[in-house]
């Protein structure tokens, strides 16, 4: 028996049966084991996916496998890979997918092929299995199954002006209470400033929406049944709701990522709340770099819980070919990978390396660097992977919730239709099976 | 009596005035698009919008540098003018037969395929081309196009024909021509503008379309308009890139456009009337 | 020439005028049968949430008769038709009148004014998008530079509508102008003649006259704009995705995300083929109108 198969069969606990089959052998880990295989991987052309391929000639060399890539933006790699595996087809060998979204869905549906075994047998010993953020780890974890590995932490945090708040004689806001009132100084104080900026587009509202929720201390659903119309709920509704209508942009209903950093990135808005990822697009052209801080969402009742969640990747239950798949799941995931990646600015989901010397001189030459690691810091460790309900249609729970948000923005309802109106939809939204 | 030169007169300017107006509201937007292109990619989103920048091509740059912009238009070529091709060496022959005989039921039939949603075509056409091992082949992208670009040359054609004597047939007929023959020796060279009309109108239809491309192409084949959705991701948008990629993708269609406005007129002028 | 011989020529003809349209019938066929069945077949699937797939009778077409969005999206459809079909045939018969009358106009120019529909929708349709913008777009801009107020354009849900119809009528008017230049520059000069000889003013030469005969050579180009606006979807796909709120989910658009966004493939097939049909039936309705109105 070898090293290999004892520990597969060793019932040991989780971290120890990494320990021991990665140690047992570490040496003779053969990276080649694939030599000549081609593996396909359906790419996100976001930062994170960009960023990672830029390495993809390290892979082939350290393989001798060849990756070929087919990368799109979010909304078509997505028809791409329904497309694929509603047809069964092996084309695609790795994907990457968002488990906070997709994940319960793609997992019933039977996409995802399971890495729990692969990620402790055939990983090499310098994989770390157990160095990953067990958070994301548990959110890429369905019916026991982990169904993809995380590539990066990522969450909105709040990005502030601090030449505008000094101005306007306001503090850095600590709670969701101060920044309603420091929107409204900065109203009165200079007209031609948006005071605030957030998700307004339907789908998208979920993600930010979530956050002050948990922060406020709501939960989406309670006994079973959806609960946006409890007082947290209808609480977070009216607040991110009103915050939007009275200090954000005019047409803010179709804002999403592209339009929030673009306002804030050319001086026009004094706070934005928005994702991590967006750093660099806001950093474009230097000019925000000196009067920018970065902070998580202030706390509510229940303190501060962000919203952190990953993007993964993960290996396509048709592939014929999982294990070749796997070895580049494992070389993107790997420590070495993710700290050179860290240093093109994607949060990486390891602890380990967030310490590492060499990111952390990164961090260090800017300021406002530092404000985002120390923020990233706050959202793995207290952070919460639920964003909208947490059941399999997923998607279409969001969208119920930005009807509402988008109702009370618009003035069209009040907050008790519009919560009432969004938990009847999304109780027959719970209900479906 | 000098009234009438001056009612003349003026309906001559107010006609200019109103070509003036149309000429504007048309072209603004394109205007304003190819100047973000040359402005720095930040200052696309500026406001107020900046009219007055120093232009430079870093946009076109970047494109260049990040993305395999040229193999993609060598993609977006292949698949335009094989659809193109196709569409017309299947469409003339059909628009030719449906003239003659009046049966009008295989235009009809090859026109249904526009009917219906593009998306709906997505999923079944993945799994019949991959039944093949077609995916990622320029061949299934050419032929999902030719669904589009058959009946355009098969409508536009159709008038044309209509519009060649019976007489011409009749006399080449007694002389022993086959059909096939009065269709390659007389009928083609009497509607050259409307076949030059056809396979314009095809080219702009073929390269303008992106859903097909999105699920049947791969990262090798993938087609222009399919590839521009990539710069408006999250933490990459870059606004003057896309400008840049936006202005570089109109372009073909636009240049083809000027070469044969003429053309276009007069040969859409049958297709409309008599169709 | 015998009887026998005649009807030999006319049979061969037959057959050679029939393998003439053949490849294009037989390449049709051979494209859409396929999608048109299996899609007909997976309208009749249940993938639940989950993906899993059993057979679900007439489930998904009983649904679509009590689903809100999908009356509210025929709804959204049909106005955005309306509007938008309005529109590009009023101002393109229009450019097509200051077209003909600007008789030497430079090729060149003339193209110019053509270009719209030669662009990929997708671009105009990211061009739009930050065109319109409201806080960063340069419509607002000349709207607040000339004291009028601001839009919020694609951003409000009373407006989306009549944007999302303005951008389509920005890229389709010129196309309904080019055909309708080609019917006007087909009628006989003779009918204009008689008219100038009745003294009729030039308004009245145009309603009496020239819109009565170029009426064919509109339906026509009502039809070929049918097709794609009631299948609208390229622009509000790039631009607002249905919102906001649903204020533009239009039936392809909503179609589009129960398939591909909640990943509910039945479902999307059975809402796909009734948009179909809407079309199709649309198609044949404009059809005898032309009928009724061809000179």
């Amino acid at each position: 028996m070898n090293a290999r198969m004892f520990a597969a069969r060793a019932a040991l606990p989780v971290v120890a049966a990494v320990a021991v089959g990665a140690q047992a052998h570490a040496a003779d880990f053969d990276w080649k084991k694939f030599q000549g295989k081609t593996v396909t991987f359906l790419a996100n052309n976001n930062p994170v996916g960009l960023a990672l391929l830029t390495y993809k000639a390290d892979f082939e060399k350290l393989t001798g496998m060849t990756l070929k890539v087919d990368g799109y933006q979010e909304q078509q790699m997505r028809q791409r890979l329904v497309t694929v595996m509603n047809a069964r087809s092996d084309e695609v060998d790795v994907f990457m997918t968002l488990p906070s979204r997709e994940g319960e869905q793609f997992a019933a549906a039977g996409w995802y092929a399971d890495l729990s075994a692969m990620s402790k047998n055939e990983a090499a010993a310098e994989y770390d299995l157990a160095g990953l953020s067990q958070a994301l780890l548990k959110a890429g974890t369905f019916n026991g199954k982990l169904t993809s590995m995380p590539m990066n932490i990522e969450g909105p945090i709040l990005y502030y002006r601090t030449d505008i708040l000094k101005k306007c004689g306001v503090e850095k806001p600590a709670t969701i209470k101060d920044l309603e009132a420091a929107a409204q100084k900065i109203k009165a104080c200079d007209s031609t400033i948006t005071p605030f900026v957030s998700r307004g587009l339907k789908p998208a509202v979920a993600y930010t929406f979530s956050n002050m929720l948990h922060n406020i201390g709501g939960t989406y659903m309670a006994n079973g049944k959806s609960n946006l119309c409890s007082p947290k709920g209808k609480q977070t509704l009216d607040t991110y709701s009103r915050l939007l209508r009275e200090y954000g942009p005019p047409g803010v209903v179709n804002y999403s990522f592209q339009q929030i950093s673009a306002l804030y990135r050319g001086g026009r808005a004094a706070m934005s709340f928005e994702s991590s990822n967006e750093l660099r697009t806001v950093m474009d052209g230097g000019e925000r770099l000196k009067d920018t801080g970065l902070a998580p969402f202030p706390a509510g009742e229940a303190g501060q819980v962000p919203t952190a969640i990953g993007w993964g990747i993960a290996v396509s239950a048709y592939s014929r070919q999982p294990e070749a798949a796997w070895y580049f799941v494992q070389w993107a995931t790997s420590p070495e990978i993710q700290k050179r990646m860290a240093l093109q600015g994607i949060a990486p989901p390891r602890p380990a390396v967030a310490n590492d010397p060499e990111y952390r001189k990164w961090i260090d030459a800017e300021p406002v660097r530092k404000e985002w690691q120390a923020a990233l810091d706050v959202l793995a460790t207290k952070g919460s992977s639920e964003v909208g309900y947490p059941i399999v249609a997923n998607p279409q729970s969001r969208e119920f919730i930005g009807q509402a948000v988008q109702d009370l923005i618009l003035k069209q309802k009040t907050v008790d239709q519009a919560c009432a109106e969004a938990d009847k939809a999304l109780d027959a939204l719970i209900a479906q099976k | 009596m000098t009234d009438a030169p001056t009612t003349d007169r003026w309906i001559r300017y107010l006609n200019l005035l109103q070509l003036a107006l149309a000429g504007i509201i048309i072209l603004a937007p394109t205007v304003w698009m190819v100047l973000s292109s040359l402005k720095p990619s930040f200052e696309v989103t500026a406001y107020p919008p900046t009219l007055v920048f120093t232009p430079t091509l870093e946009n076109y740059v970047q494109l260049m540098k990040t993305t395999p912009f040229a193999s993609y238009a060598v993609n977006s070529l292949i698949v335009t003018i094989g659809s193109t091709s196709l569409g017309l060496l299947f469409g003339i022959p059909a628009a030719f037969a449906v003239s003659w005989t009046r049966v009008s039921w295989p235009a009809i039939l090859t026109l249904a395929a526009r009917m219906a949603p593009g998306t709906l075509f997505l999923l079944p056409w993945y799994v019949m081309f991959r039944q093949v091992g077609m995916i990622g082949s320029y061949t299934a992208l050419i032929l999902s196009h030719a669904v589009i670009t058959l009946p355009i040359v098969i409508w536009v054609l159709l008038p044309s024909f209509d519009g060649i004597p019976r007489s011409v047939y009749e006399a080449a007929q007694v002389d022993g021509c086959s059909v096939t023959r009065i269709l390659w020796r007389i009928a083609l060279p009497l509607v050259g503008s409307g076949i030059a009309v056809a396979a314009i109108l095809a080219f702009v239809f073929s390269w303008n379309y992106f859903l097909f491309a999105l699920v049947l192409s791969n990262g090798d084949s993938k087609t222009l308009i399919a590839a521009a959705f990539n710069f408006i991701g999250e933490g990459s948008t870059q606004w003057g890139a896309l400008m840049a990629a936006a202005t570089l993708i109109a372009l073909p269609p636009l240049i083809l456009a000027a070469l044969v406005q003429r053309w276009l007129v007069s040969g859409l002028t049958l297709g409309a009337v008599k169709g | 020439m015998s009887d026998a011989a005649a009807t030999l020529t006319q049979d061969r003809q037959r057959l050679e005028l029939s393998a003439l349209s053949a490849p294009a019938v037989i390449f049709t066929v051979a494209m859409i049968a396929f999608p048109v069945v299996y899609t007909i077949w997976l309208g009749f699937q249940s993938f639940s949430s989950t993906g899993k797939q059993s057979f679900a009778g007439i489930a998904n077409y009983s649904k679509l008769a009590s689903d809100y969005e999908f009356w509210h999206g025929l709804w959204i459809t049909i106005a955005l038709y309306i509007l938008a079909l309005v529109l590009q045939l009023v101002f393109g018969v229009w450019l097509a009148l200051v077209l003909f009358h600007a008789k030497r106009l430079p090729g060149i120019v003339r193209s110019m004014f053509i270009s719209p529909f030669m662009m990929p929708p997708v671009v105009a349709g990211m061009m739009w998008l930050v065109i319109l913008d409201p806080s960063l777009g340069a419509a607002n801009y000349i709207l607040q530079s000339l004291g009028l107020p601001p839009s919020e354009w694609l951003a409000s849900p009373t407006w989306v509508i009549p944007t999302v119809a303005l951008i389509d009528s920005w890229q389709w008017t010129p196309y309904v102008a080019l055909i309708v230049l080609g019917g006007l520059q087909s009628l006989p000069p003779s009918v204009y003649e008689a008219a100038q000889i009745d003294g009729a003013s030039p308004f009245k030469t145009f309603q009496r006259i020239t819109l009565p005969l170029l009426l064919p050579t509109i339906v026509t180009a009502a039809i070929l704009r049918s097709v794609d606006l009631l299948r609208f979807f390229d622009i509000i796909y790039i631009t607002t995705q249905g919102g906001p709120g649903n204020a533009s989910n239009t039936l392809n658009v909503y179609g589009f995300r129960v398939g591909f966004e909640f990943f509910n493939i039945g479902y999307a097939s059975a809402l796909m083929l009734t948009l179909t049909a809407i079309v199709f039936g649309a198609v044949l309705a404009f059809n005898r109108l032309r009928g009724a109105v061809a000179w």
